[in-house]
């Protein structure tokens, strides 16, 4: 092997090295920071306005027209179940939600929002296919 | 240096692609024809929604392509020091930029009508913003270097490694973290969830769009080249 060939396979050596360090890096430091989402534990420990995302327990709508106040219960895929509570007009794909992400603060046993996002079933079939009922999966 | 007088052919000779780019004119018209009138509203989704997914998914399929592109070029340069690899891998890493940009900007507007926010930095809006950044650093360091030799080889090296991260943060993540974007068609459950005209209008756009790209991208590349065929006659 002459000496420009063994310099050659050192640097893809190092090459390839730095490669899989980067991606090892990045794998690590973003673990922790690509995710907006809190668990319902972290939520009740922490003062500031935080994202939890979790399954709308079914039956557990309650909303007061007057006040436009909207109540129900998500749950953790650990099965931890949090109140949350919304002043507000309700969002308008509500009743279809499976998931909600509620951006509040929590105090006191419940969580108060600022806002809804709702996450709803995606199936890409035409309504007029067929219609279907769905479950909680996701 | 670039041969001079040499009409460089492109991916797609010049003919062909006179021709085919009436082709595509008519298939994307015919796409989005039937993008908003051949489909039907998709159930679960908030008035006509679910039509974004035939622009959006292409768009971000596009993105990931010319990001490949310009990864296998650079290696190319790398290899062989042929200018033309360095403007191959320049322009696509540009129209990677310019469609990641347009897949993010359609992904806002569908948040925006099915989740209530354009932004709440959602897994997939945090992994885009990061790709956005790298590959926008890849254009501002190109920028930054005058030299064309010492700028073409950094910028490739730097494009190799830019695109060990697109798998990462357009592939891994998402399907790591709970996140509120709708399921992709390739997904953890394994479930098609597109009906056969859904199916039928979006792969009819992802072939229109990567024809899109692939004349984008030729077209591109002749411009450099005459960029920098002129630039060196001025010298």
């Amino acid at each position: 092997m002459s000496d420009s060939r063994r310099q050659r396979r050192i640097w893809y050596a190092v090459g390839s090295v730095l490669v899989v360090a980067f991606l090892a890096y990045g794998t690590t430091s973003f673990k922790s920071n690509l995710t907006p989402y809190v668990s319902f534990a972290e939520a009740a420990n922490s003062a500031r306005k935080v994202q939890v995302a979790g399954g709308l327990v079914e039956n557990s709508t309650e909303y007061l027209d007057e006040s436009q106040e909207l109540r129900f219960t998500l749950v953790e895929e650990d099965g931890d179940t949090m109140v949350v509570h919304y002043d507000g007009v309700k969002p308008g794909n509500f009743e279809e939600a499976v998931q909600i992400v509620a951006v509040g603060n929590y105090d006191n046993g419940i969580f108060h929002a600022e806002q809804l996002l709702v996450k709803c079933p995606s199936k890409y079939q035409g309504v007029e296919d067929d219609v279907r009922t769905y479950g909680s999966e996701t | 240096m670039l041969r001079e007088n040499a009409e460089m052919e492109w991916i797609v000779p010049k003919p062909v692609s006179e021709i085919l780019k009436w082709v595509l004119l008519v298939w994307l018209a015919g796409v989005i024809v039937a993008a908003f009138f051949y489909v039907q509203p998709a159930e679960g989704f908030i008035g006509e929604s679910s039509r974004i997914v035939f622009f959006h998914v292409p768009m971000a399929w596009v993105a990931v392509l010319a990001f490949l592109v310009s990864c296998v070029t650079s290696v190319m340069y790398l290899r062989r020091r042929d200018p033309k690899d360095d403007i191959r891998a320049s322009v696509s890493a540009g129209l990677g930029l310019l469609f990641a940009v347009l897949a993010t900007t359609t992904g806002a507007v569908f948040a925006k009508i099915m989740w209530g926010a354009y932004w709440n930095w959602d897994p997939r809006q945090t992994s885009i913003t990061i790709l956005l950044l790298i590959y926008a650093a890849y254009l501002a360091l190109r920028g930054a270097i005058d030299d064309p030799e010492r700028r073409a080889s950094l910028a490739a090296v730097y494009a190799i490694l830019a695109f060990v991260t697109v798998p990462f943060l357009v592939f891994v993540v998402p399907r790591i973290y709970w996140s509120l974007h709708p399921d992709t068609i390739i997904n953890t459950r394994g479930a098609n969830e597109f009906d056969s005209r859904y199916t039928q209008v979006l792969l009819a756009s992802l072939v229109g769009f990567t024809y899109l790209y692939v004349w984008l991208y030729t077209i591109g590349c002749r411009i450099e080249e005459i960029r920098q065929r002129r630039r060196q006659e001025v010298l």
